[in-house]
């Protein structure tokens, strides 16, 4: 602490606001599980970011001549039903689900935090009919929210970030409550109340920064959660409309062909699985740093 | 205590209400026509038409969804103008709705084509008899009616002169669809009845073929079940008091990368390495029937494995997190500055604390084994209540939805009910206050 | 003490302990030598983070994963702990050598009877029968004094009270008569009249028992009352030790000496008083100066401290000190150095306006409790149930009580954060009975609060310039571009300065927090301050320097203040009125002077003999009370304080609300003995004449 103080004396405002941003960056490279779950985000984020150049086929170009064939030197993974390039349809599948995971994660961190705010904070009757509310929603079983919410409005990109987002918001309301209950009687509130400060001051300027920590980590947990979800949507046929190069909706579609082409399924499920370990090695190695030194 | 347990089991009945209104309003906005999408493309708009009204589609979402929840015969008896009654005459038939007369005979009416309206009278010692009906009533118009009861539980009303006409031929597994009548009501017993209506899909009654599924299912997780809960719980303690160290590092890493994979990831992975490469196991579980898949216990290891893979990694990191916790409290120090010997600590002391925590989580943890099972029995095939449900969502089919979903939501919240009864009683804390 | 100067029971020579971490080793504790002998408590004392509890897990060598002896032999009747093996260890542990630590509630497993958690002692280390160790274990519940033994040995923890509790503890310490009782901060977190009979009980223990106790507080109250020799640790190394009058009368070392002069002494008033706090803090044990370890912070330091560290010596028979000069220390007499005015402007005399500030009469708050009956209504916790008070204009109301008493739902009350039942509240001749959000800014910038916990009191995401900033353009409006300059300014009169601007609340000391949180407080420059136990949560040294520090913010701008806490003697230092609460009600009220002599209140007579003074030659009556504050649930009737009251009259008590009698000067008693009784009670404290220091 006051090696830290001594230090800092000499420095300006502006050094010093960045070496904070730097401590707090380098947290994650002192775990070395975390180190390795970023790598493996990072692989697919630059796949997804450089899709049209690494693919070596557009994702949707059929073959009539190539159908469930192996892995050649012109389709280096094989090809599926329909002759495309599983390779190129893994590629761009990844931009896929790297956009519609965060999407949805933020939509569910901006709902659940306002109404995790509003029911901590207000207490009572408000928190009360909120909380019951998400209650009600958590109780039900997340698969039967999916599998309701997308059969009735129908398979459609916007559509499954609906899904995810209602799906996730009561976990993180429920959190951003529990935080807020925390944060709320702690002195500094109770200056800020006695001052007479706004209401929603005192939420998002007096609580909420203090609870972007446990959020932060949980969005990043939620994200991991999300594409899991899309896969599993995808899997069981509510994902996106095909042809859209989709990891889940590619195993639903290949697994017919399973027994004469089983490469078509292990691909998309290698691909997927190795995004949802990555993230989660991530944010769990984050997490374990962040606490061992509180 | 009692306070707490009815006030709970209040919220659970108000939460499944919620959701059966909820499921109702949101098929209500669902794009597309239920009856449209029963018969098919190729369905005339008559045919169409006729199956809205015979399913009562033309009467508003309230009225339907009361007659789902608390049935409508004690409604549209007085149509008739006899007590109706759901029963099953022969030892074989399904049961069916009749109108009762007072010395107890059940009667029905049908259509006949050529005849005119048949009565068929089932006396109570099981007679069946057919008579042409004649006592139709004169309506305000001047035209002769009569309300009665048809043969596939509608209350109809028919008009002297107005003979059956075949609309053309229905979709699979339904008969072919009449149009005698001129007004239709669907009679229902309703959910609160035990009556959970019929399959859109099927055109089978829900409530038996839930009750299969569902024990299907129960087989598969409870099999599930038996084995993570031992092994999980042995390495999250393990992990636990090994903080840090190898076994600890391991045991995390391991936990985190199994509850990671998807399961239909790990489904996919598990079929190829044992049904297509090692060939020891059947892959895709090939079910003929939905009476008894457990016939074939080596259909169910494949299924299992996958469930477990994914389960037991989530439980053992809930285990160790607490155990941790615990280890590091204030009265284990105590106890180990008591002198008491290291295992005394583990089990005396630390055990039931730690595992107080994980077996609420872990039953509030069945909605997430839910999920799993829907995706591991649409993996394998498998008959169970997930692919029930699945079918039903992809088919729209709302009775079957709504039964399936009480059956879920009664689970999920029932068990985070019986959580945390269990919590109370092991933590005296809660216990004694 | 008086025993032969039999052999030592424990004998610590030169223990050095080191914890790992991530910038590598990190020794806490150097050259630490002590002995303890049969019957005998030695009291070690010292600020927080100096080594305390290192050394005493030390002894049973049980430092948690990352610590490890580095150094150093732990004789226990003669045989060296250190090396030995864990099994070896855990024999000694609970059977001849027990510990108590802070924290009752946390020393017991929350889900195990109290009689298992105690009968299994006996069962592990003699190998009894369950059935006979618990005969035992009531025998010796018995003997501390613990109500129905046998119903306790069936109860779960948290169904005892706190004191109860670390009679639990105390009791399982003593079961297999051990040899050496270690005791860590045993009575922290308990209140003083239940401090003080705990203080009682283990002075009763040694003597029956004849143990050998280690006892480690931070206060040095306590440790003047229970020891007989003392410790004084300072930056993890023993800087002084001696027998105990000798350590407070006559210290050798700078660092005790320090000690002694930052804690308000009996007699000690406002008008006349001063707290002289250590200047600087504590070094971080990786950091320490390279010769003596006070150098730093030393007022006799000279260029030979930078070079050399000492020894602990023997500067006289049974004194040690760890200093180079520590004769000339003791023989020099101290004046207080520029920075600290000897004496404060008295600003006492005009301030003796006569329309209160603050007035509140037969003030009510009452917390709704759901009930845990099946169909119950709802409960009625009455936490302040008809409180009057006054407070003067620059002048300073000092509220003491017990914890639960109500004093700080009185203060959240008058600040406008809970609700008033009832009663009236009027400030600067507003009514204020409403919440903060009907009040007028002007109500609410003249109305500030100081909070009692250093780190919750600060948001800690924001910068000390930001949150200080806040109130003033709030309150005061000050332009955009000025601002910066307004909260140095503020920064400097906290003694903090520029370079605090930027920092955020987590490097900050405990002590620079709640100076920050002050600067926050009188941004607006507010009329009346409410500080609700500011200081207990900090070490002496500090707490002195904030004691000043809010002292000299009244001198210069006559702010008015209402000041609680639960320690009598700060109190008397720092308050010109003194309200005592018990259970929601004040039973005594009046001018500082009149509150500290008879007559008074049976309550405030208990309280002060309770309070433990840092002076071992000060003579206290002992009277303690019996059992616990009842629940606010549920006050008694008549008289609240008839349940523990030693004075009881009889029936009328618990029937009829004492009356209030003057005893002059708005010295107000509320209670049913006649004032001319009281009269006749003697002080409760007295205080031998001395000639030194
Ligand atoms: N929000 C609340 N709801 C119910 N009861 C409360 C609440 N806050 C305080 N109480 C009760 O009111 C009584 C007085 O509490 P208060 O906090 O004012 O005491 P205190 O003297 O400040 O104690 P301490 O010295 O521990 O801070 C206690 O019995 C307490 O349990
Ligand atoms: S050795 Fe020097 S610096 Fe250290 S306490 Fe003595 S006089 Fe002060
Ligand atoms: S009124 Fe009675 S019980 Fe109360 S303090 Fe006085 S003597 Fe004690
Ligand atoms: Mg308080």
């Amino acid at each position: 602490m006051t090696v830290a103080a001594d230090l800092g004396k000499s420095l300006d405002t502006g050094k010093r606001r960045w070496r904070r941003v730097w401590e707090s960056v380098s947290v994650i490279f002192r775990s070395r599980v975390a180190v390795v779950g970023l790598s493996i985000v990072i692989f697919w984020v630059l796949v997804a970011i450089f899709a049209p150049v690494l693919a070596p086929h557009s994702p949707f170009a059929q073959d009539s001549a190539a159908i469930n064939k192996p892995p050649s030197p012109t389709h280096p993974l094989g090809t599926d039903h329909l002759g495309r390039d599983i390779l190129s349809r893994l590629i761009y599948g990844s931009r896929t689900i790297l956009l519609l995971a965060p999407i949805s994660v933020l939509c569910s961190v901006a709902l659940g935090t306002l109404l995790g705010l509003i029911g901590g904070y207000y207490g009572g009757l408000v928190d009360e009919v909120v909380m019951r509310i998400l209650d009600a929603i958590m109780a039900f079983p997340t698969i039967l929210l999916y599998l309701i919410i997308i059969s009735a409005i129908g398979p459609s990109a916007f559509n499954v970030v609906l899904a995810i987002t209602f799906v996730g918001a009561p976990g993180i309301a429920r959190l951003v409550r529990s935080l807020t209950l925390d944060i709320r009687v702690r002195d500094f509130v109770a200056a800020a109340k006695l001052r007479g400060d706004s209401d929603w001051r005192i939420m998002f300027v007096e609580i909420l920064p203090n609870a972007r920590g446990p959020l932060i980590i949980d969005a990043m947990l939620r994200v991991g959660y999300a594409i899991f979800a899309i896969g599993t949507l995808g899997f069981l046929g509510l994902g996106l409309p095909p042809p859209t190069p989709d990891w889940g909706g590619m195993i639903n579609e290949a697994r017919k062909y399973i027994w004469t082409n089983p490469l078509g399924v292990l691909w998309p499920a290698i691909a997927i699985s190795s995004l949802v370990v990555g993230l989660n090695l991530f944010a769990d190695g984050l997490r374990e740093e962040t606490t061992r030194y509180q | 205590m009692a306070k707490y347990i009815l006030r709970r089991i209040g919220f659970m009945l108000l939460t499944m209400l919620l959701v059966s209104i909820a499921i109702f309003l949101i098929s209500e906005v669902a794009p597309g026509d239920v009856a449209r999408h029963i018969l098919g493309q190729f369905a005339t708009p008559e045919q169409v038409e006729l199956l809205r009204d015979q399913m009562g589609l033309d009467q508003s979402v309230v009225v339907r969804y009361l007659d789902w929840l608390v049935g409508n015969d004690w409604r549209l008896w007085r149509l008739v103008g006899k007590p109706l009654r759901y029963t099953r005459v022969g030892q074989y038939d399904s049961p069916s709705w009749y109108a009762v007369e007072a010395d107890g005979t059940l009667k029905q009416w049908r259509m006949k084509k050529g005849t005119g309206l048949v009565e068929i009278r089932i006396s109570p010692d099981g007679k069946r008899e057919e008579f042409l009906f004649e006592d139709w009533q004169i309506a305000e118009d001047g035209s002769e009616i009569f309300w009665g009861v048809d043969t596939a539980d509608h209350v109809v009303l028919w008009r002297k002169g107005e003979e059956a006409q075949k609309v053309g031929p229905a979709s699979a597994g339904r008969t072919m669809t009449e149009a005698s009548g001129v007004e239709y009501y669907p009679l229902r017993k309703g959910l609160l009845r035990g009556d959970p209506g019929i399959s859109l899909r099927t055109n089978k009654p829900v409530g038996p073929t839930l009750v299969r599924r569902l024990r299907n299912s129960f087989v598969l997780a409870g099999i599930a079940f038996v084995i993570i809960m031992p092994i999980a719980l042995l390495l999250g303690i393990l992990a636990g008091l090994k903080e840090g160290r190898a076994v600890d590092r391991t045991i995390s890493l391991f936990s985190l990368i199994t509850t990671s994979v998807p399961e239909f990831a790990s489904g996919v992975f598990l079929i190829l390495l044992f049904a297509f490469w090692l060939k020891v196991l059947p892959g895709a579980a090939v079910f003929v029937s939905d009476v008894a898949p457990f016939m074939q216990p080596k259909l169910l290891i494949l299924p299992v494995l996958t469930l477990t893979l994914v389960e037991v990694g989530y439980v053992t990191r809930m285990t160790r997190a607490s155990m941790i916790e615990v280890m590091n409290a204030p009265y284990i120090r105590t106890a180990f500055l008591k002198g008491l010997p290291y295992w005394r600590i583990v089990f005396k002391h630390a055990v039931r604390n730690a595992l107080m925590a994980p077996i609420t989580v872990i039953m509030l943890h069945v909605n997430w084994l839910i999920g799993g099972i829907v995706v591991v029995e649409s993996v394998f095939g498998y008959p169970g209540l997930g692919m029930y449900m699945l079918d039903s969502a992809l088919f729209k089919d709302i009775n079957a939805i709504e039964a399936g979903a009480m059956v879920m939501v009664a689970l999920a919240v029932g068990t985070q009910l019986v959580a945390d009864i269990i919590y109370t009683f092991l933590n005296p804390r809660i216990r004694y206050t | 003490m008086q025993q032969a100067r039999s052999a030592p029971i424990l004998k610590v020579q030169d223990l050095a302990i080191a914890y790992e971490t991530r910038k590598g080793d990190i020794t806490a504790v150097r050259n630490v030598s002590f002995e303890i002998r049969r019957g005998e408590t030695l009291g070690i004392v010292g600020e927080s983070g100096c080594g305390k509890s290192t050394v005493a897990f030390g002894i049973v060598n049980f430092l948690g994963r990352n610590g490890r002896i580095t150094g150093g032999r732990i004789l226990f009747q003669g045989q060296d702990l250190v090396g030995r093996s864990e099994e070896e260890l855990r024999r000694l542990r609970g059977d001849r050598i027990a510990m108590v630590y802070q924290d009752p509630m946390q020393a017991l497993n929350p889900s195990l009877r109290i009689g298992e958690q105690l009968s299994e002692v006996l069962v592990v280390h003699r190998g009894m029968k369950r059935k006979e160790a618990e005969e035992r274990c009531m025998q010796m519940l018995q003997r501390v004094y613990m109500p129905d033994p046998a119903s306790v040995m069936r109860r779960y923890p948290h169904q005892l009270s706190g004191g109860q509790q670390q009679r639990v503890v105390i009791a399982m310490a003593l079961l297999n008569d051990p040899a050496l009782l270690i005791m860590d901060e045993p009575t922290t977190a308990l209140d003083v009249t239940v401090e003080a009979a705990v203080l009682d009980l283990v002075e009763e223990l040694q003597k029956d028992f004849d143990t050998a106790i280690m006892y480690i507080s931070h206060n040095l109250g306590v440790i003047a009352r229970v020891s007989d020799t003392v410790g004084v640790m300072y930056a993890g190394e023993l800087v002084e030790r001696a027998p105990v009058v000798d350590v407070f009368l006559r210290p050798h070392h700078p660092y005790t000496q320090g000690l002694m002069r930052c804690v308000p002494r009996l007699g000690m008033d406002k008008a006349s008083s001063y707290l002289y706090p250590i200047k600087g803090r504590v070094p971080p044990p990786d950091h320490l100066p390279p010769g003596c370890v006070f150098e730093p912070r030393c007022p006799y330091a000279r260029p030979a401290c930078c070079e050399t560290r000492p020894e602990l010596r023997q500067v006289a028979d049974g004194h040690w000190a760890r200093c180079l000069f520590a004769e000339e220390v003791a023989q020099s007499v101290w004046a207080p150095s520029d920075e600290v005015p000897a004496r404060l402007p008295a600003i006492h005399a005009a301030a003796a306006d006569d329309k209160p500030l603050l007035v509140v009469r037969d003030a009510r708050t009452y917390y709704e409790v759901p009930s845990r009956q099946l169909m119950g209504r709802k409960q009625l916790v009455k936490a302040v149930d008809g409180v009057s008070v006054e407070v003067r204009r620059g002048q300073t109301l000092g509220i003491v009580g017990e914890s639960g008493c109500g004093k700080t739902t009185l203060v959240k009350t008058i600040v406008g954060m809970e609700k008033p039942t009832g009663g009236e509240f009027e400030f600067m001749g507003v009514d204020i009975a409403v919440p903060v959000s009907k009040r007028s800014l002007e109500v609410i910038r003249n109305l500030q609060m100081v909070f009692q916990n250093p780190d919750s009191t600060l948001n800690p995401s924001f910068s000390v310039g930001q949150q200080i900033a806040w109130p003033l353009r709030r309150f005061r409006k000050v332009p955009h571009n000025q601002v910066r300059g307004e909260v140095i300014r503020l920064l400097e009169m906290m003694k903090l300065g520029e370079r605090y601007y930027d920092r955020l609340p987590r490097q900050l000391s405990g002590g620079e927090k709640q100076r920050v949180g002050i600067a926050r407080a009188i941004a607006g420059l507010p009329a009346m301050v409410l500080c609700d136990e500011p200081v207990s949560a900090l070490d002496v040294s500090v707490q002195a320097a904030v004691l000043n520090l809010l002292l000299e913010i009244q001198a210069e701008l006559g702010t008015t203040m209402v000041f609680i806490a639960h320690d009598l003697s700060v109190v008397r230092f720092f308050c010109d009125y003194i309200a005592v609460m018990y259970l929601g009600h004040v039973v005594e009220s009046g001018p500082v002077e009149a509150i500290y002599a008879p007559p008074y209140h049976p309550y405030t007579e208990a309280l002060l003999s309770a309070v433990p003074f840092p002076d071992p030659t000060v003579e206290q009556k002992s009277i303690r009370l019996s059992g616990s504050v009842p629940s606010a649930l549920n006050p008694p009737s008549g008289c609240r304080f008839h349940t523990r009251c030693p004075r009881k009259l009889g029936e009328i008590c618990e029937r009829e609300t004492p009356p209030w009698q003057d005893a002059g000067n708005g010295h107000r008693i509320f209670c049913h003995i006649p004032l001319e009784e009281l009269r006749k009670v003697e002080a409760v404290v007295t205080v031998p004449k001395k000639t030194d220091n």
